[in-house]
């Protein structure tokens, strides 16, 4: 055998790192939209482009941590969605500001925490685990703690509008956060070595094991971190909107933030990729929901889209990295 | 009786003597490396012909090869007269193959009768009918089994009889057995071996492969005993014995050892005690382990693959749990301990490293230098600091790349692009930077260039020099005597032999592995 094989490199166009691709997309379209549709190359426009997206991204880098480590967190939303509304709820009240964030950070910790348990330890698979725990939590919040659909932001709780609404030297806001969270994720994940963890996690939990990281107890952290990004990311949005509208959490939210994630080129074979892949993902997502809102598409012929562009990525996803590597082996 | 097995088979049978199977110079290579090299095999209506020969030497392979699952390289294969090509295994079953499986290839959640039937189903079946049809084939057998008994319900003896009533269903003329007696009590082997020579009678050819070579002598009428992918010889059975068989199955006469390619440092004093196992049990894979290793010392552990030496390891650092009560007893340095996962294990020192380096031994996603900067970062002293050092990164590459002889273009190279030999190196390597005290290898050089091969029993000789309790498990036996200083001998989750680097042979570790 020789030393080095080539066997697994693809070649052509397959030897571009799939950000690099989906970037080349954005520019392309970019482009496209920016000759074809009146009013896409305004300022306002795309600010206003980046302003939206950016809550998206923030979510993006929030479900990066767990697809990173091969997992899946769908009640994102849900805890995103249930932690801003008891917050503001709580901000009607006579609460400060710091306590009422205090127990939404409470709020999304115990739902990691649990999502973990779940995963970790009672074995459950992250998909469904995630999917029955987003159920449970919302429908918990709705029966006891929220008094409505809509938590109204009150006039007076400006750090929150801030958030949403602030600008620091003409610079929205929300882009600022979420540069942020992405720099703040990205040098977890590359710099330190529950980053270097957590990539481990993804690629070979096996390996993992055996080389002696506890990856019971990451799991748990993995999903308590994501969902505590998330709740960031639910108080920009509530921030620019002024409340939280809780049927969210019945949407079609968590598709976009998969959609960003899978395109941007994170596999969900796992231990690849990093955040610049969700800041990929984000800008395609962003210019496509900006150009087919300008087209005057409606939500359903926005869907066939997105549909298309998910399994285009997944297809894609799966051509680079095969899940099942063909191992061939001798009997005895 | 065999008037019923012939009726079940469908009566018409080539006369008993005429050729079923002739196989010539069937090679079978796996990127370059021959599994099976030019290999003559035949097998005659009315005969049970055993499949003999250490873990590796390729009786699956040639198995998988009739049955259609493999794809010969090289080679012609006959099936009465006929020279036949098959591309897929149910190619092998129309030219009536079968192969009866250890137990896996039944649906559990389907009855008896359904799994007899599965693949032969017409398009209406009624139930009555299918149990009928099952029931009478499985009484012609004498096969006690309930066809509506749902498979996941039935025991390990009773699924075995499915198994072969369903070869039979399919019109086989060749049966072939892998391992059919692996978990059947001595009562349930008896009575294969009549349901086998039934079989014989009704002029079918059975193949036969076993470890057990006693069971070989005692049901088949010719041995063909492989090695190293080789045909050594075939033989009658009444011309021969068990002594002779292990003398082909090991390839050297009594008397001549092995050469010792690594230099020892001589008769190992007896040095300190590091790990001392009791009576380890778990289920019934590790029935009762007990051994020590001692610090400077590299331990062989031989035994045919199933023997429960993976277990054991596996027990020692924490990857699986013995039992609860009355497990046995695991002392470092004396200390009784329990380990529930691997991490406690590497921070008191012992290591494991895998028998499977894709499956759980590197992270594929990762450089070189980042595979051994984890193994670092996930030891005691790597887990003081939170941030990542490069430097510190780029001297453990340095330092492990060089001690190893791990040759890659560069650190930055990705671990797919590594040779297996490569590949084994930087896994052992993963682990050695974790300081360890007792290192336990499972299958060190399995899948490993010639060349790399040499480099790791260095390596291992080398950690024994420098004051290490090495463990070693391999099903290589020249590979065993080569680099150990004591060489236990494992069979059916039980220690049974002890030997001294001076006292071991081939023929002995054979004789007490095999029974």
């Amino acid at each position: 055998m020789s030393t080095v094989s080539a066997r697994f490199r693809p070649s052509g166009l397959l030897r571009m790192s799939q950000e690099q691709i989906v970037l080349m997309v954005v520019l392309a379209l970019f482009v496209v939209f920016g000759v074809l549709l009146d009013g896409f190359l305004t300022t306002n426009n795309l600010l206003n482009l980046v302003r939206s997206v950016s809550s998206l991204g923030i979510l993006g880098v929030a479900m990066a941590v767990v697809v990173i480590a091969r997992g899946m967190d769908l009640s994102l939303v849900a805890s995103m969605g249930v932690a801003t509304a008891v917050a503001i709820q709580l901000m009607q009240t006579t609460a400060s500001t710091p306590v009422a964030l205090l127990v939404g950070l409470g709020v999304v910790m115990i739902m990691g925490l649990f999502n973990g348990f779940l995963i970790a330890f009672v074995e459950i698979p992250a998909l469904f685990a995630t999917l029955a725990s987003g159920l449970l939590v919302y429908g918990l919040a709705r029966t006891t703690v929220l008094n409505g659909l809509i938590a109204q932001l009150p006039g007076d709780r400006d750090f929150v509008s801030w958030l949403g609404q602030g600008a620091v030297l003409g610079v929205p806001v929300p882009i600022l956060v979420f540069v942020a969270v992405a720099l703040f994720a990205q040098w977890m994940l590359s710099r330190t070595r529950p980053g270097r963890f957590i990539y481990a996690h993804g690629d070979n939990a096996g390996a993992a094991a055996l080389t002696g990281i506890p990856v019971r107890p990451f799991t748990t952290l993995e999903y308590m971190l994501s969902a505590t990004i998330g709740f960031v990311g639910g108080l920009v949005v509530a921030g620019s909107v002024g409340g939280l509208n809780t049927q969210v959490i019945d949407g079609t939210l968590i598709y976009d933030v998969l959609l960003v994630v899978v395109v941007g080129g994170i596999s969900l074979v796992g231990g690849r990729g990093s955040v610049l892949s969700v800041v990929a993902g984000t800008a395609l997502i962003g210019v496509m929901l900006n150009g087919m809102t300008i087209l005057n598409m409606n939500t359903h012929e926005q869907d066939i889209v997105k549909g298309l562009i998910l399994l285009g990525a997944l297809i894609l996803d799966n051509r680079l990295h095969p899940r099942d590597e063909e191992t061939v082996r001798q009997g005895d | 009786m065999s008037n019923a097995i012939a009726d079940a088979v469908g009566g018409a049978l080539e006369s008993t003597g005429s050729a079923l199977v002739e196989m010539s110079s069937v090679t079978k290579t796996y990127r370059g490396v021959h599994a099976i090299h030019e290999i003559d095999f035949d097998l005659v209506a009315g005969e049970v012909h055993a499949l003999v020969g250490e873990n590796g030497a390729g009786k699956s392979t040639l198995c998988k090869i009739l049955a259609g699952a493999v794809q010969p390289s090289e080679g012609q294969l006959r099936i009465c007269g006929s020279q036949v090509n098959f591309r897929r295994p149910h190619d092998a079953l129309e030219h009536g193959i079968a192969m009866v499986y250890q137990e896996t290839s039944l649906v559990p959640t389907m009855t008896a009768a359904q799994n007899i039937e599965l693949g032969h189903e017409k398009l209406l079946t009624r139930f009555r009918s299918l149990n009928i049809g099952a029931q009478q084939l499985l009484q012609s057998m004498n096969f006690h089994v309930d066809p509506t008994a749902y498979v996941s319900t039935l025991g390990a003896a009773k699924k075995q009889m499915v198994e072969i009533a369903r070869a039979l269903r399919s019109q086989a003329r060749i049966v072939i057995f892998d391992e059919p007696t692996a978990s059947l009590t001595p009562e349930e082997t008896l009575h294969l071996f009549d349901v086998i020579a039934e079989l014989r009678a009704a002029g079918l050819g059975v193949i036969y492969v076993s470890h057990a070579l006693e069971e070989s002598l005692q049901i088949a009428d010719r041995v063909t005993v492989l090695r190293d992918g080789e045909r050594v010889a075939t033989v009658d059975t009444a011309r021969t014995n068990r002594e002779e068989i292990i003398r082909y199955m090991v390839g050297r006469s009594l008397g001549s050892g092995p050469e010792r390619t690594v230099p020892g440092t001589g008769a190992p004093a007896r040095k300190r005690k590091v790990l001392e196992v009791e009576n380890l049990i778990l289920g019934n894979v590790v029935r009762n382990m007990s051994f020590s290793a001692y610090a400077g010392e590299v331990l062989g552990i031989a035994g045919l693959i199933g023997s429960g030496r993976t277990e054991t390891a596996k027990i020692i650092t924490g990857m699986l749990k013995r039992n609860r009560i009355h497990g046995g007893r695991v002392l470092l340095n004396g200390r009784p301990v329990r380990y529930r996962v691997p991490k406690q294990a590497i921070d008191d020192g012992i290591v494991y490293i895998t028998e499977d380096r894709k499956l759980d031994g590197f992270f594929e996603t990762m450089t070189v230098a980042e595979n051994l900067y984890l193994g670092h970062l996930a030891s005691r002293n790597g887990r003081r600091s939170w941030l990542l050092s490069r430097r510190k990164r780029e001297q453990i590459a340095r330092e492990w790349s060089h001690r190893l002889r791990i040759k890659a273009i560069d650190a930055d190279a990705k671990v797919v692009e590594l040779s297996g030999g490569n590949q084994q190196k930087l896994t052992v390597g993963k682990s050695l930077v974790q300081e360890p005290e007792v290192v336990i290898f499972d299958e060190p050089t399995r899948g490993v260039d010639v060349g790399a091969i040499e480099e790791i029993h260095q390596l291992i000789r080398q950690l024994a020099d420098d004051g290490k309790a090495v463990i070693v498990i391999s099903s290589y036996l020249p590979e065993v005597l080569t680099i150990s200083d004591r060489i236990l001998v494992t069979r059916f989750g039980r220690t049974v032999a002890e030997f001294s680097r001076e006292e071991a042979t081939q023929e002995k570790i054979m004789y007490a592995a095999i029974f």
